[in-house]
């Protein structure tokens, strides 16, 4: 009997369209993701293989998700099909047993959906053996990713959500219960996907029903060899979730099998027919003439008519299910956006200002929207004629274009509404973290305008498309094509706004709004509105109304004097205002597309590389004019510059980088004359009659303006803006020399431009010892600036304020350093209000937006203990003050000038420090970039392999000390577990090669996060107090002078004079090598002595590791000390993550894979532990402690 | 007054549906019967401005329907042969909705039309329950309470029996019937029944033709003493026919009864009493369309 019916199941799923369709769309939308560089799922894997094992396993992963809606179709479906053909009562009397008929109909169901997700394995298979794709980025065919996909993704992942939507299915007869487990299932994975910080990842990885949680935790900390190359085990936690998930499976499907009854009628369907029964037909009184009614047609009345349709449209959207399904996704998305985005650093939540919660809109639920549109536009439009509503509807005396005004403005009042959703959902998380600062009108604006525009045009174009196409899913697919064809046009360097439908969106900073951004907005807005004005116009002549007739000839019929005036004005302003959006984006400024910028930069190296190595005069003094006009977005920088020959050989040629961007008003190098001008390269070459001898000097000058004229097609200039302008000498100077920074950094584009690899910095071995520092130069400049702006707005440079004087409405900040800098220095300009205070003789000061007073203590805080901390233990600080200037978050770093921190609104000044329990990240940057004033002010490297160490990782140190000083070892130690996360995972994100902190190719996730963890280390291996002689020893060598700058070699020299014999196989492991241990305890038990302590012993395994650059490991002799402890019952109030105070902590010296170790305790032992704090890098964290037998 | 002149209408697929109809229906309930495939459906839809003929002019007490389209609307109520409602909307709001497109703009006005509509039609009970749960019968009395807003000068009625059960056909002919006597109602259907029962004037139609109009009852009288009949075997009828223009056949008591039009009597049968659907069924006969007689 089960055969019967698993085979009828077979039969009618293998001859129908669902079939078909769904097999079909998996497959081809995995083929894409394959073979098609517009098309991505997952992420983080541009750097490997595109047939890499992880690639194919991930997508296989993500797809098996996306299968789930196919569950629901063949699965629930099947088990509820017969009541809706009401053919459920004929099967009941044919006696099948229940048994066979809901097993048979859910294996037909759940194989079909398997054959979907199968298809999809395919699509990937066919897709790798594309000729386009780049045969570099293609590995040999390896049967074994594949054959995991399906075994281990697909075949669970499909039996584990169809067992629980049949199991509903079943269980209540209903479509749409299924779709509700459906829509939990979803919501669940949403949440547990978000919740994948290193803390609680391994706990989240079992709740994931789909296991991709559990196989991004396996693979976490894979590396791009192991990426390419390895199938993950079916082991430790993803085995724990299939059998979890598999194992709920069976329960779902066991408890179907004992409440499920075929012969049940829906209870609902049976209601409804006695209802109807019990309306009575009798006693009709029909008087027409009670009727009568006079109808009345005016204006007034078109008005009503259309909003009595709008209304009708919207309630029938309000009141479909499959719109709860889709919103309800969409705020689970937004809700997991909003906790991600608020808790991204360190885990520490920041202030959920509306910027950050515009931003995840836009990021999680603006394409929700989206769907809605799409899928909703069918149905509207196509809604009277389905209903067949139509037939009568149309002969109601309306005006033709009613309906289809109509149509456009219930679509429109969807995404008003929709939006209205959002915002209160994020006003609700605001109020849920206590933030009480709603800003009603930038929702306003952000959500009904900036988000909503777009959306607006969009309904526009989906209503003309489904009202010419005569089925609705045509009409979706042709929408759908042509959004992704608008994307492919960018792709293809097709990105005027002119002809790239849209409105360009901004970003939303609290400091300067929505800033320039408005303008392009409104105008492209307004441009594209016109044209949506037509399309509207075209969906009225060909809109449908009745039946059989000529719709070319109705449309001539509607196109009336009335309609052509309108049509041709609209074409008219359109073109007016093309013309002007032209004049902005093509004549006011350079338009360029991507591969335009691309490939001027692939040409500025092709052509002008060759003059790098040209010896070339260094600024000595330095004295700028820079006026910055931020509400034209203008700077005007004018400024002297001696330039002197530092070399040993006579200088003939001077070349100079200016920023393309600029415009030259006037360059001026006495006795020189240019002989290559390259103004949209940036590049200039003059030569000098008389050349300079070595000492010699002249004086070059300058007049540059960076005007921002109107405004660009797209990559708007955010340097300098109305409130918040932070600009550099690179941006408005002439930089001395070929500009390395100007070159292409990605070796995709470079090989496609015909470039050789790129070599990020000058190796090791090959720099002379008289080779510049990393600023590139040898000699520090004297720095004098007069820096102007609007009477309003408060500007700053480096050094220290001589005059502040306000003039024809304009204010004047003169600013002089009283010793030389680095050629490096930052102008900004703001709206400002100023903290100040003082630490000895230093005045501290943090320019802020008003609004984010929320850290400005804590900033002043952190540089009184940093300032305390470096000059007592490294040197005095060089300068009389330090400051803090808080700009625009369109970048969030911040930087380190001479006395000068420009530091982003997004990263440290919204921090939500209030609970103590949370890792201070504005303490922790605030101390790193204060650092720099040492590690890289006072003390910088040679231009070369491994300068970041001397710099960044230094600067990193420090700032762990003066926060472990701070807060203690415990919150040092979530700090660096959040380091070690960040390592491990970005390991496999690298592009080129990792190398090991020696030789670190300004690589951030090696000279800040393992530069951390390499640092603390060796710091508890040897001691503050000897890495700090060590720093001192280096700074008084190297500190505040020329050339030879030291090298990574020359501080780890440092470090091994202080350490002792046996440390120095440690040093050589941090820093010279990529070290990765393996340590665990494999077994301990304890047993009470004969003086009532307690005997443990303990087995532990201590694996070393080398990888070399692609992360391929090697297992080499170990000769380490380890921190061993034993720890006793866990106190009141401490955390799961937190350990107690251990009852013994010991070093002891470890050079075998495997030992057994023997303590005595007094109290009785709970766990023990082998490098219990995770001191060292080890992907395995977790396995370093183990409880006591 | 309604008055249809020389429409025509042949759709892309070469079908004739409409040839060269002219009629004048005058106020009271008209009769359009026909069967299936006749170009009664076109005719209705015509008439409803929802598909334009090819050629000819609808007038609708003067007004050119062609040329103003949206004059004719304001003045129609219009009970499509098949139609459908939106899910989960109740009659009440669907009625609200209809009664603001067809001009009744004012809230309190459209209030109290609704509210007499729904108690008419006997939906008053149902009036917050959605349309699409309703059976054929209470779904055709919400469509006769939509045709009938807003003073409609001309009412269509396309089909409106069909699938209804007997009892419910009656009480639809009751509705039907009092809509009143000055306005042109014009009932489209292929059941005889349904024009005899209520028609005061009525019109045959086939093959987009118009082949017989007239009052039901002097067209009746027009067969008086020329129609027969005769009762015999089922397995007879075949070799009859080609003796006798039989008309009509249908089974009583297991055997057929024949009817055949002739102004002399025909060997042994024997005269009947006409009927409409005789009417009906003769000047198909008389116009070579063919209509299945079994």
């Amino acid at each position: 009997m089960f055969r019967e019916i698993f085979n009828f199941e077979c039969r009618y799923q293998r001859g129908g369209p669902l079939f078909i369709t769904t097999a079909l769309m998996f497959f081809v939308f995995a083929f894409l993701a394959m073979a098609s560089e517009n098309v991505t799922v997952g992420d983080g894997t541009k750097n490997l293989n595109l047939n890499a094992p992880f690639t194919l396993i991930q997508t296989h992963f993500i797809l098996s998700i996306v299968a789930m809606f196919a569950a629901v179709a063949f699965v629930a479906t099947a088990l509820t099909r017969d009541l809706e053909l009401k053919t459920n009562e004929t099967l009941a009397a044919t006696g099948v047993g229940r048994m066979p008929f809901l097993f048979g109909r859910f294996a037909g169901g759940y194989l079909f959906a398997l054959l979907s997700g199968c298809a999809a394995v395919l699509g990937t298979l066919v897709g790798s053996f594309m000729p386009w794709l780049d045969p570099q980025r293609i590995a040999p065919f390896e049967f074994g990713p594949y054959w995991f996909s399906i075994w281990a993704v697909m075949l669970p992942n499909l039996l584990i959500i169809c067992s629980l939507v049949g199991a509903v299915a079943a269980l209540t007869r209903s479509l749409m219960a299924s779709y509700v487990v459906l829509v939990a299932v979803i919501i669940a994975d949403i949440v547990v996907g978000q919740n994948t910080d290193p803390e609680t990842i391994g706990r989240m990885a079992l709740l994931d029903p789909f296991g991709l949680v559990a196989f991004e935790d396996l693979t976490r900390y894979w590396t791009v060899f192991e990426r390419n190359t390895r199938v993950p085990d079916m082991t430790g936690v993803l085995l724990a979730n299939r059998l979890i998930w598999l194992t709920v499976s069976a329960i779902a499907l066991a408890i179907a099998a004992r409440g499920f009854d075929f012969s049940i009628r829906s209870a609902r369907s049976s209601r409804r027919a006695a209802k109807a029964l019990a309306v009575s037909h009798d006693g009709v009184m029909l008087n027409v003439t009670s009727l009568r009614t006079k109808p009345q047609f005016d204006g007034a009345l078109v008005v009503k008519q259309w909003w009595s349709q709008v209304r009708i449209d919207v309630r029938g959207v309000l009141r479909s299910y499959p719109f709860y399904v889709i919103v309800a996704f969409g705020m689970f998305n937004v809700l997991a956006g909003f906790f991600g985005a608020i808790t991204q650093y360190y885990g520490t939540p920041m202030y959920p200002v509306t910027p950050v919660m515009l931003r995840v809109v836009d990021g999680s639920y603006v394409f929700i929207v989206f769907i809605i549109i799409v899928y909703y536009c069918g149905e509207i439009v196509h809604r009277e004629r389905q209903t067949r509503v139509a037939q009568y509807v149309d002969a109601a005396p309306f005006p033709n274009g009613v309906m289809i005004a109509a149509k456009v403005a219930a679509l429109w009042l969807i995404v008003v509404i929709l939006m209205l959703a959002v915002m209160l959902t994020s006003m609700a998380v605001q109020a849920g973290h206590g933030f009480f600062h709603f800003e009603l009108m930038r929702y306003i604006v952000g959500l009904f305008v900036v988000h909503g525009w777009p959306m607006y045009l969009f309904c526009v174009l989906g209503v003309c498309i489904q009202s010419m196409v005569p089925n609705k899913f045509l009409g979706m697919l042709i929408l759908i094509a042509l959004f992704f064809g608008l994307n492919t046009m960018n792709n293809l360097g097709w990105e005027h706004v002119l002809y790239q439908m849209g409105v360009p969106s901004g970003k939303l900073s609290d400091m300067n709004g929505w800033g320039h951004y408005v303008e392009p907005m409104v105008t492209v807005g307004a441009y594209w509105s016109l044209w949506m004005l037509l399309v509207g116009i075209v969906a009225h002549l060909f809109a449908v109304r009745g039946a059989g007739n000529d719709r070319w000839a109705v449309a001539r019929t509607r196109l009336t004097p009335a309609v052509r005036i309108v049509a041709a004005a609209t074409v008219l302003s359109a073109s007016v205002l093309g013309g002007w959006i032209f004049y902005n984006t093509n004549v006011l400024n350079h338009y360029e597309t991507a591969d335009d910028r691309d490939a001027l930069q692939a040409d500025y190296e092709k052509l002008y590389k060759q003059y790098q190595k040209l010896p070339m005069p260094e600024l000595v003094n330095l004295d700028a004019a820079v006026d910055i006009y931020p509400s034209q977005r203008r700077v005007e920088s004018r400024g002297s510059a001696v330039l002197e020959n530092v070399h040993a050989q006579p200088i003939s040629e001077i070349d100079l980088h200016i920023s393309r961007l600029l415009t030259i008003n006037s360059l001026d190098i006495p006795g020189a004359t240019a002989i290559e001008e390259d103004p949209k390269r940036g590049f200039h070459r003059f030569a000098l009659a008389q050349p300079l001898a070595p000492g010699a000097k002249l004086t070059m000058q300058w007049d540059l303006s960076w005007l921002n004229p109107g405004f660009v097609n797209s990559g708007s200039a955010t340097r300098v803006v109305e409130n918040g302008t932070f600009v550099d000498n690179r941006n408005v100077m002439p930089l001395i020399g070929y500009d390395t920074g100007s070159e292409l950094s990605d070796n995709n584009k470079r090989r496609k431009l015909g470039l050789p690899p790129v070599e990020r910095l000058p190796k090791y071995a090959s720099v002379a010892a008289d080779a510049p520092n990393q600023f590139g130069v040898h000699e520090r400049t004297t720095f004098h600036a007069v820096v102007s702006t609007s009477a309003d707005q408060i500007a700053i440079a480096p050094g220290y304020l001589k005059s502040d004087r306000t003039e024809g409405g304009r204010r004047y900040f003169e600013y002089e350093m009283d010793k030389p800098i680095w050629p490096y220095v930052s102008f900004q300009s703001a709206r400002y209000a100023v903290a100040n205070d003082r630490w000895n003789d230093v005045a501290l000061q943090v320019f802020y937006h008003p609004d984010h007073a929320f850290n400005v203590a804590r900033m002043i805080d952190a540089s009184k203990k940093s300032l305390d901390y470096f000059s007592r233990e490294f040197s005095p600080y060089q300068y009389r003050q330090f400051r803090i200037l808080e700009f625009p978050a369109y970048e969030t770093f911040a930087e380190s000038f001479p006395n000068t921190i420009p530091f982003s609104e997004g990263i440290g000044f919204i921090a939500n420090l209030q609970d103590p329990k949370y890792i201070d990240y504005v303490f922790y940057v605030t101390a790193h970039e204060l650092a720099h004033q040492w590690w890289g002010h006072q003390f910088v490297g040679r231009h070369a392999q491994g300068e970041t160490l001397l710099v960044e990782t230094l600067a990193q140190y420090s700032a762990l000390m003066v926060m472990e000083h701070e807060y203690g070892p415990g919150q040092m130690r979530r700090f660096l577990k959040y380091e070690l996360d960040n390592y491990l995972k970005n390991r496999g994100g690298e592009k080129i090669e990792e190398l090991p902190l020696n030789l670190v190719e300004d690589q951030g996730y090696v000279h800040y996060r393992k530069g951390s963890l390499a640092m603390y280390a060796l710091k508890d291996a040897i001691g503050e107090d000897a890495v700090n002689r060590a720093l001192r020893n280096m700074l008084a060598r190297y500190a505040f002078k020329g050339a030879p700058f030291p090298m990574s070699g020359d501080l780890i020299d440092a470090f091994r004079a202080e350490a002792p014999a046996d440390k120095q196989a440690l040093i050589t492991a941090l820093f010279e090598k990529i070290t990765l241990w393996d340590l665990s305890v494999s077994d301990a038990h304890v047993e009470p002595t004969d003086d009532g302590r307690f005997r443990v012993t303990m087995s532990v395994a201590t694996k070393q590791f080398e990888a070399d650059g692609a992360g391929k490991e090697t297992e080499v002799p170990l000769d380490v000390w380890l921190d061993v402890g034993v720890f006793g019952k866990a106190a009141e109030g401490l955390g799961e993550n937190d350990l107690p105070v251990p009852l013994l902590i010991e070093k002891r010296h470890f050079d075998t894979a495997t030992s057994t170790l023997e303590f005595v305790v007094d109290q009785r032992p709970v766990r023990v532990g082998i490098d219990p704090y995770n001191k060292m890098i080890d992907r395995n964290p977790d396995d370093n402690l183990k409880a006591v037998e | 007054m309604l008055q249809i002149e020389h429409l025509s209408k042949t759709y892309a697929n070469g079908v004739e549906a409409l040839k060269d109809v002219s009629l004048t229906i005058p106020t009271g309930m008209f009769g359009l019967l026909g069967p299936n495939g006749a170009g009664k459906s076109t005719l209705m839809r015509t008439l409803a401005t929802l598909q334009e003929p090819d050629e000819g002019s609808i007038h609708l007490n003067g007004t050119d329907a062609r040329r103003e389209p949206d004059a004719l609307r304001r003045r129609l109520g219009y009970l499509p042969q098949e139609f459908g409602v939106y899910p989960r909307v109740s009659p009440e709001v669907m009625l609200h909705h209809l009664a603001v497109l067809k001009g009744i703009g004012d809230r309190a006005q459209r209030n109290a039309l609704v509210e007499r509509l729904l108690v008419q039609t006997n939906l008053w009970d149902v009036r917050k329950k959605n349309l699409d749960t309703f059976s054929r019968g209470m779904r055709q009395r919400f469509g006769i309470a939509q045709a009938l807003i807003g003073e409609p000068a001309l009412i269509i009625v396309d089909e409106p029996t069909a699938g209804l059960d007997p009892a419910e056909r009656r009480r639809f002919h009751n509705l039907l019937a009092r809509i009143g006597e000055d306005v042109v109602v014009i009932l489209s259907t292929h059941i005889v029944e349904d024009v005899s029962d209520l028609c005061t004037r009525m019109a045959i139609m086939a093959n987009g033709r118009i082949l017989l109009e007239g009052e039901p009852a002097a067209l009746i009288g027009k067969l008086e003493g020329r129609l027969w009949k005769q009762l015999v075997a089922g397995d007879e009828v075949a070799s009859l026919r080609e003796r006798l223009p039989i008309v009509s056949t249908r089974l009583v008591a297991g055997r057929a009864e024949i009817r055949v039009v002739g102004s002399e009597r025909p060997d042994d049968l024997e005269p009947a009493q006409p009927t409409l659907e005789d009417v009906y069924f003769a000047t198909l006969q008389q116009h070579g369309v063919n209509v299945a007689l079994d």
